[in-house]
C-alpha cells in the first residue's frame, strides 16, 4: 500500500478500516473453527 | 463501531479536547494514550502478582524437602506464574507500548478503532480476576502446567471452566488488539510514510499482530476442545474414546511457538529504536532487520515439533523440526550482528534504556544459544523436562522480553510524563536486575544438565547449592523490581522537565520526538508530512 493512499477522504478511510477489521476478524474465526473442524473430521476416519 | 480519525476528521475531537474527569476517563477511555497507560499499569500489577508466585516457587526450592507449601499448591504456582506472566504481564505490556507509541510513530491521531481498543483492555481485568479467583474454588488453581496437556489438565477441579473462559477472554482481547494495530498501521500513516520508512518498533508490531491473529484462535480452539472433552463427553484428546492426547500438544505448540515470538519481536523493535539513539548512528541494515523479523515470524509456524521431540516422532520429522529450528538462528544472527554493528564505532552513552538494551543483547543471546542446544534432537532427549529448559526460556523471556519492555519504558517514559526520571535510581535498578537475573537463572543451566527435573517441589540433595544460589538471586531480583515501580511513580508525579527530544545530545529518529513532552492528549490531529 502506498503512503499516498492514506491521504484520502474520511469516508474512504473509515470503509477501509471497517473492511480490514472485519476481514481480519473473519480470518481469526476461520482459524478457530477450522482447527476444531479439522479434529472433528479427523475423528471420523 | 468506532470512529476512524484522519487529518480531515479532526473536528471529531473538538468535543474531547481535555480528558474526562475521574473514573470515567479510564472506564470510557478511547484515547490511545489513556488505554496504553492502563495496559502498562495492569501489566505491572500482574508482573508483581506473577513475581510473588515465583517467590513462592523459589522459597520452596531453597533447600530439598518439602518446607513451605504442599506439592499441589507448588504446581498451582508454577502453572499460574506462567499464565500470569505470559498473558497478564508481557503481552499487555507490549500492547500498552503499542497503544502509546504506534500512533505517535506513524503520525496518526489515535488508533483506528478506539472503542474496540477500550473493550480489548477492559476484558483483561475480568479475565485475570476470574483466573486468580480460582485460588479459592474447591480443588484450587489449575496445576497441570501452563501447557494444559490432557489428560492431566482434565483432572483440574472446579477451576477448570473458569480457566478456559479466562483464556478465551485473554485471546479475544489479544485478537482485537492485533486487529486494531494492523488496521491502524495500514490506514493511518502520515503522508509520505511508506512502509519502509516506518520505525522498527511499529514494524515489529505489525508482524506480531499478524502472528496473534493466526495463533490466538488456535489456542482458543484447543481449549474449547478440552472443555468439550471435560464436560460434553467428546474425545478429541481422550485416547479411551479414540482421541489423541498428542494431537493437543501439536495444536498447542502450533500456537505456543509463535507465541514465543509474539513475546520477543516487539522487544526486538524496541532495541532497534534504542541502540541507534544512544550510539548516535543510524541503525545498521534497517531493511534487513525488517526482513529478519518477517523471516523469524514465518519460521515460527513450522518449528513447533521441537517442543515434542521426547514424545516420539519419525526421524524425518525430527530432522525437519531440528533443521528448521536451527534456521531461525540465521535471521536472529542478522539482527544481533546488525545491533552490534550499529554500536560499532558509535559515540555510546549509557543511559538506562541503553543499559537495558545492551544487557538484552548479551543475555538474550545466551537464551538463543541454549535454544540451539535444545534444538538438537539427541541432546534434547537429555535436556527435556529439566531445569536447563527453565533456564533457557527464562533467559529469553526475562532479560529478553522483560528487559526489552523495561528498556522501552525507560526510553519513552519522559515523553509520556513530561518529566525526566531519576537516572541514579534507574541505573541502580538496572545493575541489580542485570546481576541478579544471572544469579537467578544461570545456575539453572547447571541444575538441568545435572538432571534436576522441572515442576517438582522437592529434589535430590546434590542439587542444593545451586538451588540456594538461584533462590537468593530470585529474591534479590524480585525485590529490585520495586525500584522500577518507584522510578515510574516518581516520574509520573513530577521531576525535571523533559524536552521534546528528551535525550539531548542524541538524535532519535521518529515522529514521536517532534511532539512536546508530555505528548499532548490529542496528537497529530493534522497529519505531519514525512519526507
Amino acid at each position: 500500500m502506498s503512503a499516498d493512499q492514506t491521504v484520502v477522504s474520511g469516508e474512504s478511510v473509515r470503509r477501509r478500516i471497517r473492511n480490514g477489521a472485519l476481514g481480519l476478524a473473519c480470518v481469526a474465526i476461520a482459524f478457530y473453527l477450522g482447527f476444531i473442524a479439522l479434529l472433528v473430521f479427523r475423528s471420523h476416519y | 463501531m468506532a470512529n476512524a480519525h484522519s487529518s480531515d476528521t479532526a473536528h471529531h475531537d473538538d468535543h474531547h479536547d481535555e480528558p474526562a474527569k475521574g473514573i470515567k476517563r479510564w472506564l470510557f477511555a478511547t484515547n490511545h494514550k489513556d488505554i496504553g497507560t492502563m495496559y502498562l499499569v495492569f501489566s505491572l500489577i500482574m508482573f508483581f502478582i506473577g513475581g510473588a508466585m515465583a517467590m513462592v516457587i523459589r522459597a520452596e526450592l531453597f533447600q530439598p524437602g518439602l518446607q513451605l507449601v504442599d506439592p499441589v499448591f507448588f504446581n498451582q504456582m508454577t502453572t499460574n506464574h506462567a499464565l500470569i506472566m505470559i498473558f497478564g504481564a508481557v503481552m499487555p505490556a507490549f500492547v500498552g507500548l503499542a497503544n502509546w507509541m504506534i500512533p505517535l510513530q506513524i503520525g496518526a491521531p489515535d488508533m483506528a478503532l478506539p472503542r474496540m481498543n477500550n473493550f480489548s483492555f477492559w476484558i483483561l481485568p475480568f479475565a485475570f480476576t476470574l483466573l486468580l479467583s480460582t485460588l479459592f474454588v474447591p480443588g484450587g488453581m489449575a496445576a497441570g502446567g501452563w501447557t494444559l496437556y490432557p489428560p492431566l489438565s482434565l483432572q483440574t477441579g472446579d477451576s477448570f471452566p473458569m480457566l478456559i473462559f479466562a483464556i478465551h477472554m485473554m485471546g479475544i482481547s489479544s485478537i482485537m488488539g492485533a486487529i486494531n494495530v494492523i488496521v491502524t498501521i495500514m490506514n493511518m500513516r502520515a503522508p509520505g510514510m511508506n512502509l519502509l520508512k516506518m520505525p522498527l518498533f511499529t514494524w515489529s508490531w505489525l508482524i506480531t499482530a499478524y502472528l496473534l491473529i493466526a495463533v490466538m484462535p488456535v489456542l482458543a480452539g484447543a481449549v474449547t476442545m478440552l472443555l468439550t472433552d471435560h464436560f460434553f463427553k467428546t474425545s478429541f484428546f481422550n485416547a479411551a474414546g479414540g482421541g489423541d492426547p498428542v494431537m493437543f500438544e501439536h495444536i498447542f505448540w502450533f500456537f505456543g511457538h509463535p507465541e514465543v515470538y509474539i513475546m520477543i519481536l516487539p522487544a526486538f523493535g524496541i532495541i532497534s529504536e534504542i541502540l541507534p539513539t544512544f550510539s548516535r548512528k543510524p541503525l545498521f541494515g534497517a531493511t534487513s532487520m525488517i526482513y529478519a523479523i518477517a523471516s523469524i515470524a514465518f519460521l515460527s509456524f513450522i518449528v513447533w515439533g521441537h517442543h515434542m521431540f521426547a514424545d516420539g516422532m519419525p526421524v524425518a520429522a525430527q530432522l525437519f523440526y531440528m533443521m528448521s529450528t536451527m534456521l531461525i538462528a540465521v535471521p536472529t544472527g542478522v539482527k544481533v550482528f546488525n545491533w552490534t554493528a550499529t554500536m560499532w564505532r558509535g559515540s555510546l552513552s549509557f543511559e538506562p534504556p541503553m543499559l537495558f538494551a545492551i544487557a538484552f543483547l548479551f543475555l538474550f543471546s545466551i537464551g538463543g544459544f541454549s535454544g540451539l542446544m535444545l534444538a538438537i534432537v539427541p541432546a534434547d532427549f537429555q535436556y527435556n523436562q529439566t531445569y536447563f529448559v527453565v533456564a533457557h526460556f527464562h533467559y529469553v523471556l526475562v532479560p529478553g522480553a522483560i528487559f526489552g519492555i523495561m528498556a522501552g519504558v525507560y526510553y519513552w517514559l519522559p515523553k509520556w510524563t513530561g518529566h525526566m526520571y531519576s537516572m541514579g535510581l534507574a541505573k541502580t535498578h538496572f545493575w541489580l536486575s542485570a546481576i541478579f537475573v544471572n544469579v537467578l537463572f544461570f545456575p539453572q543451566h547447571f541444575l538441568g544438565l545435572a538432571g534436576m527435573p522441572r515442576r517438582i517441589p522437592d529434589y535430590a540433595v546434590q542439587f542444593t547449592d545451586w538451588n540456594m544460589v538461584s533462590s537468593i538471586g530470585g529474591f534479590a531480583f524480585g525485590l529490585s523490581q520495586i525500584l522500577f515501580a518507584v522510578v515510574i511513580i516518581q516520574c509520573a508525579r513530577g521531576g525535571k522537565k523533559a524536552t521534546a527530544v528528551v535525550w539531548e545530545g542524541t538524535h532519535p529518529t521518529g515522529l514521536e520526538w517532534t511532539l512536546p513532552s508530555p505528548a499532548p492528549y490529542h496528537s497529530f490531529t493534522t497529519a505531519p508530512e514525512v519526507r
